[in-house]
């Protein structure tokens, strides 16, 4: 099976999931990673930076109608939502805070599971609040995989069981299966 | 509510037909979201909400209300007001007269903010200040120039990082009392800004899809903040190029911190720290 994307949402207690992830990719990976995560309001800056101390794959924070490539990851920018355009695109959008959180999970969620089908894979992580349950249900209702960080090794489970509770969820993995999963796509 | 694409361009065609609008060269994502929005909110379906549009012109003046994004903040992004206040304004601080034009300003928080940096740095007298967007609701608010306190608490810390705080220079500190641009009434939950603010700009309604220049000047300064994200590429084009014959030479426009000028007009700019300067 060859999937086009990687998403992976997460909130308190991702922050270590991710960058063990992102450190564990090589250069070569056959796909882009979107990353929506969760940031205190004014953090704005510095997150970047230090996720991609030790990746092996550029990071940005995209502008509007960037373009999705293959081998490097996508931060949603601090205080927008990042929706995916069918045309391998990133849209930008103000619009009202969902779950209370601007970026919202579930929304790059669901427009990622709208562009790419099948051809996704959907990761939720540790977090406090039940953003990106309804979208990894989506990425399951479009014929993606979904994979949930196992509650047992989560900081803080909300997310995470959340997830659980709404979809019949492919995979409940630990870290460290994870990137096993990931590494088997290169 | 899902809104297949059939759904999309009979409702593209109705605002059409119906108004003045023209929604189609939106960018789509975005605006199916707000689409879904609005029948949920109207708890309407979607071929009650194209007939309604096709019968009533209020109709459509509320819905278009509806679709549009109007969130702002005062000194969003403090890292681009330090840098209008220290790297922008100075610039044209020797002009004898300076305009500058909000296109989009939604509720005005924008507004404020450049009104009481230009009163920080002096040069409040010369400035001409215009501030349009295509809701007139929004507008409104922008000219009673109140907000909800609690709700905004951020704005004084961006304030505080914008007029109080120098990043080049952390020893420095003003401390301007927020009582000199607005009180804070807590009992009423507001912000209100100071009429002094209030009586400058120029409000008015204005399209940037359809609609040319229609304040009649030059401008030394552009600000259209979050906007065009909602815009697909061509019609980012056309308000590039709007933009581009009505700034002045050397005039800047100033983006969204995460837009940026694609395409055959980012030749027509040169990107400078946080502005676009025309070339």
């Amino acid at each position: 099976m060859n999937y086009n994307a990687v998403i992976i949402g997460g909130s308190a207690g991702s922050f270590q999931v991710v960058t063990k992830i992102l450190n564990s990719l090589p250069k070569t990976f056959p796909m882009p990673v979107l990353l929506c995560l969760h940031r205190l309001k004014h953090v704005r800056s510095g997150f970047v930076e230090a996720l991609s101390l030790k990746s092996n794959i550029p990071i940005e924070e995209p502008f509007d109608k960037d373009k999705l490539i293959p081998g490097k990851a996508f931060l949603a920018p601090a205080n927008y939502h990042m929706y995916i355009e069918l045309a391998n695109r990133i849209a930008l959008s103000t619009e009202d805070s969902v779950n209370h959180s601007r970026p919202s999970i579930d929304l790059s969620f669901i427009t990622a599971s709208n562009a790419y089908r099948n051809k996704l894979i959907g990761i939720i992580l540790s977090g406090a609040n039940k953003d990106g349950a309804f979208g990894l249900k989506k990425v399951h209702d479009n014929g993606g995989v979904t994979i949930v960080q196992d509650p047992e090794e989560c900081e803080v489970r909300t997310m995470t069981q959340s997830a659980l509770h709404l979809t019949k969820v492919d995979y409940v993995y630990s870290t460290d299966l994870i990137i096993k999963f990931l590494l088997k796509l290169t | 509510m899902t809104i297949t694409d059939q759904d999309y361009q009979f409702f593209l065609a109705a605002i059409k037909y119906s108004s003045k609008y023209d929604f189609s060269q939106y960018s789509e994502k975005s605006l199916k979201r707000r689409l879904g929005k609005v029948l949920s909110d109207n708890r309407i379906n979607i071929n009650i909400l194209i007939n309604k549009l096709k019968n009533s012109s209020e109709f459509v003046e509320k819905i278009v209300k509806e679709i549009t994004v109007n969130t702002t903040e005062l000194f969003r992004d403090p890292q681009v007001w330090q840098a209008i206040r220290y790297a922008i304004l100075p610039k044209l601080k020797s002009n004898s007269v300076i305009n500058i034009w909000h296109a989009g300003c939604s509720s005005g928080q924008e507004v404020y903010s450049m009104l009481i940096l230009l009163n920080e740095l002096e040069i409040f007298d010369k400035v001409k200040i215009y501030a349009t967007d295509l809701n007139s609701d929004v507008l409104d608010l922008a000219k009673i120039g109140e907000y909800k306190y609690r709700f905004n608490i951020g704005y004084l810390d961006n304030f505080d990082k914008v007029i109080k705080e120098n990043p080049y220079n952390y020893e420095e500190y003003n401390d301007v009392p927020y009582e000199k641009y607005f009180d804070i009434d807590k009992t009423n939950d507001l912000i209100r800004m100071k009429d002094f603010l209030k009586e400058k700009p120029i409000f008015k309604r204005h399209d940037l899809v359809t609609e040319n220049n229609t304040l009649y000047v030059k401008f030394d300064l552009i600000l259209c903040r979050n906007v065009i994200i909602y815009f697909n590429y061509n019609l980012q084009s056309k308000v590039f190029d709007l933009f581009h014959k009505n700034l002045y030479d050397d005039g800047c426009l100033i983006l969204g911190l995460h837009e940026t000028i694609l395409g055959s007009h980012s030749v027509k700019y040169q990107k400078k720290g946080h502005g676009y300067y025309k070339n």
